[in-house]
């Protein structure tokens, strides 16, 4: 016997269980081979799948990762969340005992305020400093400032809102001082004050009471607290916005108030008597609390507000007496900022659905092309359940190799996004801290998965199991006529569906929308809601529009005459003949053009909006806003004189209350704030901005409030109101509502916080100038609006005014630069961003699909195009017969497409307002970057040729004679 | 020699995979003159295809020589093959490879556009060519309804609607009743002789050989030119005939 006969000879009796490994053995080889042989359109399902489910993961792991990074990263740039005072300062050691071991609080800081004294060693106890500027000795008067009297530590958060001249520190021996009482010092002492330089120093134990003639040294307790030689370590410019420190010692408009013109002095070279008596006299200290990050976003970035709220409960229940006086707004801006733009990426959903569409397509050609084989599969005897099995094994493979590089991919691009597009560089430092950070929801992978992959296993079984059981298929639906009407009525009433939906969805959004004035979370999730139906219904709409289009191509035999002459009559015959390929080419064409449009058209929109509201925002051609309170009158006049400026106007401002809500009154001349300010249509509601002026101009008791007053309080135009507290005093004034207004130019909004304009208030009104200088005798104000000369250089009146006036800035390139979009800015790219990668990403999907279509298309022309060759046709002729086809397509969808995506645009724009801006400052028109789209438009064309003329030439390389005989 | 159409010379085709290389021809030469008649007779594998595509140009050869009009045709470009089999060749397969998706009209006008005519003048000539082969009312009908038989009309329709010099036919009767087959080959023979076209066909049935005015039988690649009387005398009964078959079985 031969080794044959040994293998053959005797039939070896095989287990159950060996059988069973037999046959997995022999289906997995047989599925290798399976995909092995087709490398090119596994390769495209897979990288299809790869490409779907990695941007799922990427959005998912990037936001779970990205939340933490923003939230440590704000918290950290704030100097702290809170600050604790109590009326009862013997109970303040308790309330630090408990505050500071709270899990939420890393710190606390102690505070005290009081006065400190410079040039004071030469003046007796009777020595008269009151009023300062008209003190008994003016030739060498004595220098008065408010003392921050705090931590060495303390400093180390409260410097991030000052600008240093010199160190930051404030050990013992040193002091910081502001830059105006530097100022006053130089004058005092006729010399230059560096940082470095050594002063003599007194803190107050005691503020004298003016009111009670308490006018004279003698009232200050400073014996025992006179410091010499003390050393300046730093001089500082106060440029902190949303800030702890600020809200205790700030004043109007962010201007820092007491920091502007005060020292920081080390609270530890005080004895405790020291700070007793100063306790004792009635200025009382206070807790600044810096909490702890990671605890304080433990529940989500959208709960720090509320976990800040609970800690200033907790003190609050425990000591009666206690106020805390949290940062809650600023979180919470940031929180919905943070939602808003993370809701923008949103917006790439409809570059992930045509994904997953171009992956569900290619699988469709993929098992159309195996029709044979399943033929001869079912014609060798296998059942059914074998032919799905090998299909559903060839399924199994591709996704578990889909799924890890997916989730690779995902990890790795949610870290390389925010690394690559933080100013435009690769920044080391992000990426790996994004791998410190790495938060992978479980859940959001398994549903994301669930969902590609479904769909995917889902449409390539219905097409396996069409082929498979065809005789079934068939003999359940008695006709192709029919089977095509069952299925248009199916794809009509899925349509009416998701159109009813998507109307319904915009009813909620317009409810939304209006019972709000500015766009929050309610209004972020009606308008993501909305975007998903209005996807669905561009994806039917696209769908419907194809058959129309293909019937009309069907239709227009003389325009292929007039085009193509000599080619026309193959190229007519191939479109009329109408393959579901093509069909699906022109749909598919038709919804990637149509998106492309719309993305290029809201991106252009958003970023042309967000220009125009810049430009608003500034108010004019010139903003100068000053870092302290100026005399508006003096300024305007000194602005004035300077060369290039044309006319200027500022703003005396002061806080009062409307009802309970307290407001920024502004005082304006309005005939020249017309002429000056940018104001559009939309500025007022229902009125003009001519109209509305001219009547504050000519009436002067009126008062201009915002829709949002006028609305709540139901005030009616023409009604008499008034506002109360001017000053934060009793004092009040009545005015006649002349006109509602909904924003201003170089004020912002004028209901609800304004995050670019940092505001301290919700609202403001508008009075007539008049009324505040000689009413209320308020001069005062930070800010100015100029027009410039034709001609004039801005950039030189800048640098001249901030040469001129170092506390004023012209033109900042964000009113608040700390405006919290710049965390966001940091990890999250901005929508506009968002929208160029999903156009994008839209780019390379039609591109691809139109060469997996040739590809295929051809494929099954193979033979058809032997049989021309072989009658005498010649390549150059087919090329250009192919070429034409996918030209009418591209041209015809392009027709289509474009206008359809304008339409779809102008329709998107209406609810998608809350994912593109946080308000509607002015009305968001449409506006087309015509020159982006041409070149995503050029760029789809001329890719989808090139790139189609190497896979026509490859088809035409093959012999005839093979393609003849080949099974195709 | 002069009036000859085509001159084959030495002719070699062999077909080469990983596994063996495979010689189907091994140098046959005949030459064709104007007005013939060739059946080329042999068993299945024996080359009788590749030999017409190779005359039509269609395939290339190894070596050897086809002569057409006194120039080797291996030797042209592709445009000037494109050209040859345009104008001068047309081609009937066994198989049809009608195109599905155009009726039969369509399929007539095919190479009638290939060769530069308006659509109009296109339509004429191939509804006149249907009517000749007595297809003119199914002149509308796609090709799957269509019998064997009216599908090689449409072929035989669309080979002749060029005018060619020779027309070249590949098993014109395999996939039909012989009396289709004789009614097929009785249209060939009559549409050749009209048009003055010699005419190359092949078959594996002695009994289609009573049209031809040659016979040349292929056996072991080699090519044996037969007279057409010998297989008048035994009645063109094919087991007479079987020796000729022996051997091969190359497809």
């Amino acid at each position: 016997m031969n080794e044959l006969d040994d293998y053959i000879g005797t039939e070896k009796k095989q287990t159950f269980l060996e059988k069973l490994l037999a046959g997995f053995s022999f289906n997995l080889r047989l599925i290798w081979k399976n995909i092995s042989n087709r490398k090119k359109s596994m390769m495209i399902i897979t990288i299809g799948l790869v490409f779907s489910l990695s941007i799922l993961f990427t959005s998912s792991i990037w936001t779970q990762t990205s939340q933490l990074i923003i939230a440590d990263d704000y918290i950290e740039t704030l100097d702290y969340e809170m600050y604790v005072s109590t009326y009862l300062t013997n109970a303040m050691d308790s309330v630090y005992a408990y505050t500071v071991n709270d899990y939420l609080v890393r710190q606390v800081d102690w505070y005290y305020p009081t006065v400190a004294l410079f040039n004071f060693e030469d003046k007796g106890p009777y020595y008269r400093w009151y009023p300062e500027d008209q003190q008994e000795n003016m030739s060498n008067p004595v220098s008065l400032t408010s003392a921050h009297l705090i931590s060495s530590r303390a400093i180390d958060r409260i410097k991030l809102n000052l600008e240093i001249d010199g160190n930051a520190s404030l050990n013992s021996g040193e002091i910081l001082m502001s830059y105006t009482q530097a100022k006053q010092l130089e004058v005092i002492y006729n010399k230059t004050i560096s940082p470095g330089d050594e002063i003599n120093i007194a803190i107050s134990r005691r503020i004298p009471n003016t009111d009670i003639g308490e006018h004279q040294m003698r009232f200050y307790d400073i014996n025992e607290t006179i410091f010499t030689n003390y050393t300046i370590t730093g001089i500082y410019k106060y440029v902190g916005y949303n800030t702890a420190i600020a809200k205790l010692l700030g004043g109007l408009e962010n201007t820092g108030g007491m920091l502007l013109d005060s020292i920081f002095f080390p609270l530890e070279d005080l004895s405790g008597i020291d700070r007793f008596i100063i306790d004792s006299n009635g200025l009382l200290p206070r807790l600044l609390v810096k909490t702890n990050a990671q605890q304080l976003r433990i529940n989500g970035i959208s709960q720090m507000p509320d976990t800040l709220h609970a800690l200033s409960e907790r003190i609050k229940i425990r000591f009666f007496h206690a106020y805390c006086y949290i940062l809650s707004q600023e979180i919470q801006t940031m929180a919905n900022e943070y939602a808003r733009t993370f809701s923008s990426t949103a917006l790439f959903t409809p570059a992930i659905v045509a994904t997953i569409f171009l992956t569900i397509l290619a699988s469709q050609m993929t098992v159309k092309k195996r029709k044979e084989e399943i033929t001869f599969l079912r014609s060798k005897g296998a059942v059914s359940s074998q032919i799905i099995a090998i299909f559903f094994g060839e399924f199994i493979l591709v996704s578990t190799l889909s799924l890890i590089l997916s989730i690779g991919t995902g990890i790795l691009m949610a870290a390389l996004i925010p690394s690559l597009g933080h100013e435009g560089f690769f920044s080391k430092s992000l990426f790996t801290r994004y791998f410190e950070y790495l938060t992978i929801s479980p859940y959001d992978i398994e549903i994301y998965s669930v969902l590609v992959l479904g769909i995917y296993l889902g449409m390539t079984l219905i097409n396996v199991v069409s082929f498979v059981r065809k005789d079934i298929h068939e003999s359940m639906i008695i006709t192709v006529r029919g089977q095509r009407l069952i299925g248009m009525w199916i794809k009509l009433a899925a349509f009416a569906l998701t159109l009813a939906g998507f109307i319904f969805l915009i009813v909620d959004y317009t409810r939304v929308a209006r019972s709000s004035y500015s766009f929050g979370y309610g209004s972020i999730g009606a308008s993501s809601n909305a975007l998903l139906a209005f996807i669905a219904v561009l994806f039917f709409l696209s769908y419907f529009v194809s058959i129309g289009i293909n019937y009309v191509l069907r239709t227009i035999k003389k325009a292929y005459k007039f085009v193509f002459k000599q080619n026309s009559f193959l190229i007519y015959k191939n479109i009329k003949r109408q393959t579901k390929s093509l069909q699906d080419l022109t749909f598919f064409l038709i919804l990637i053009i149509c998106l492309l449009t719309t993305f290029v058209t809201i991106r252009s929109t958003t970023m042309y909006n967000n220009t125009i509201e810049d430009a608003y925002r500034r108010g004019s051609d010139i903003r100068i806003q000053s870092l302290v309170a100026v005399n508006i009158t003096e300024f305007e006049e000194k602005l004035g004189g300077i060369e290039g400026i044309d006319e200027i106007m500022g703003f005396q401002t002061i806080e009062a209350i409307v009802g309970s809500l307290n407001v920024d009154v502004f005082g304006v001349d309005p005939s020249k704030f017309l002429r000056i300010g940018r104001w559009t249509d939309n500025s007022f509601a229902e009125i003009d901005p001519e109209s509305a002026l001219t009547t504050l101009e000519e009436s002067p008791s009126s008062i201009i409030l915002s829709d949002y007053i006028v609305d709540r309080l139901e005030f009616t135009i023409g009604e008499n109101m008034s506002v109360t507290d001017f000053r934060g005093g009793p004092f009040t004034k009545e005015f006649n509502v002349s006109a509602m207004i909904k924003s201003a130019p170089g004020l912002g909004i004028a209901h609800g916080f304004d995050p670019k304009m940092n505001r301290e208030n919700y609202e403001w009104v508008l009075l007539k100038e008049d009324i505040l200088i000689n009413d209320l005798g308020v001069h005062n104000g930070t800010l100015f609006l100029a027009t410039a000369k034709e001609g004039a250089d801005l950039n030189l009146i800048k640098e001249e005014i901030e040469a001129l006036y170092p506390l004023m800035t012209v033109n900042p390139q964000q009113i608040n630069p700390d405006y919290i979009g710049y965390f966001i800015v940091k990890y999250i790219p901005h929508v506009s961003i968002t929208l160029l990668m999903g156009a994008i990403v839209l780019n390379v999907i039609g591109v691809v699909y139109i060469l997996i279509s040739t590809d295929f298309i051809l494929g099954q022309r193979r033979r058809e195009n032997a049989v021309i060759l072989a009658l005498g046709g010649n390549q150059g002729k087919i090329r250009k017969m192919l070429v034409g086809e996918i030209s009418v397509f591209l041209i015809s969808t392009l027709l289509i497409g474009i206008p359809l995506g304008f339409l779809s645009s102008l329709l998107a724009l209406t609810f998608l307002k809350p994912l593109l801006i946080p308000h509607e400052v002015i009305t968001l028109t449409m506006h087309i970057d015509f020159g982006l789209l041409a070149i995503m438009i050029v760029t789809l064309c001329v890719a989808a040729l090139l790139g189609a003329i190497p896979i026509i030439r490859k088809q035409m390389k093959y012999e005839i004679v093979q393609e003849l005989r080949a099974i195709v | 020699m002069v009036d000859n159409q085509i001159i084959v010379s030495n002719l070699l085709k062999s077909y080469s995979s990983k596994a063996e290389e495979l010689t189907v021809l091994r140098g046959i030469s005949f030459e064709v003159a104007k007005g013939d008649v060739i059946c080329l007779l042999g068993a299945s594998g024996s080359g009788k295809t590749t030999t017409l595509n190779l005359l039509a140009g269609i395939d290339k050869p190894t070596a050897g020589k086809i002569y057409y009009g006194g120039k080797d045709i291996n030797e042209w470009s592709t445009d000037q093959l494109f050209e040859y089999r345009l104008k001068e060749i047309g081609f009937i397969f066994q198989e049809f490879y009608l195109l599905e998706h155009l009726n039969a009209l369509e399929n007539v006008i095919v190479p009638i556009i290939l060769q530069g005519e308006s659509e109009e003048i296109a339509q004429d000539i191939a509804l006149q060519l249907l009517n000749k082969v007595d297809l003119g009312r199914k002149a509308l009908n796609l090709p799957q309804e269509l019998s064997s038989g009216e599908k090689q009309r449409v072929c035989v329709a669309r080979a002749i609607a060029n005018n060619p010099s020779v027309l070249i036919a590949d098993e014109p009767t395999g996939t039909l009743d012989s009396k289709t087959g004789d009614s097929i080959m009785s249209l060939l023979l009559s549409l050749a002789k009209k048009n003055k076209m010699a005419m190359i066909y092949t078959s594996h049935d002695p009994y289609f050989t009573k049209m031809a005015s040659r016979i040349f039988v292929l056996q072991k690649g080699m090519i044996v030119e037969h007279n057409p009387e010998d297989f008048a005398d035994i009645g063109y009964d094919k087991s007479k005939f079987e020796f000729l078959f022996k051997g091969d079985n190359n497809e």
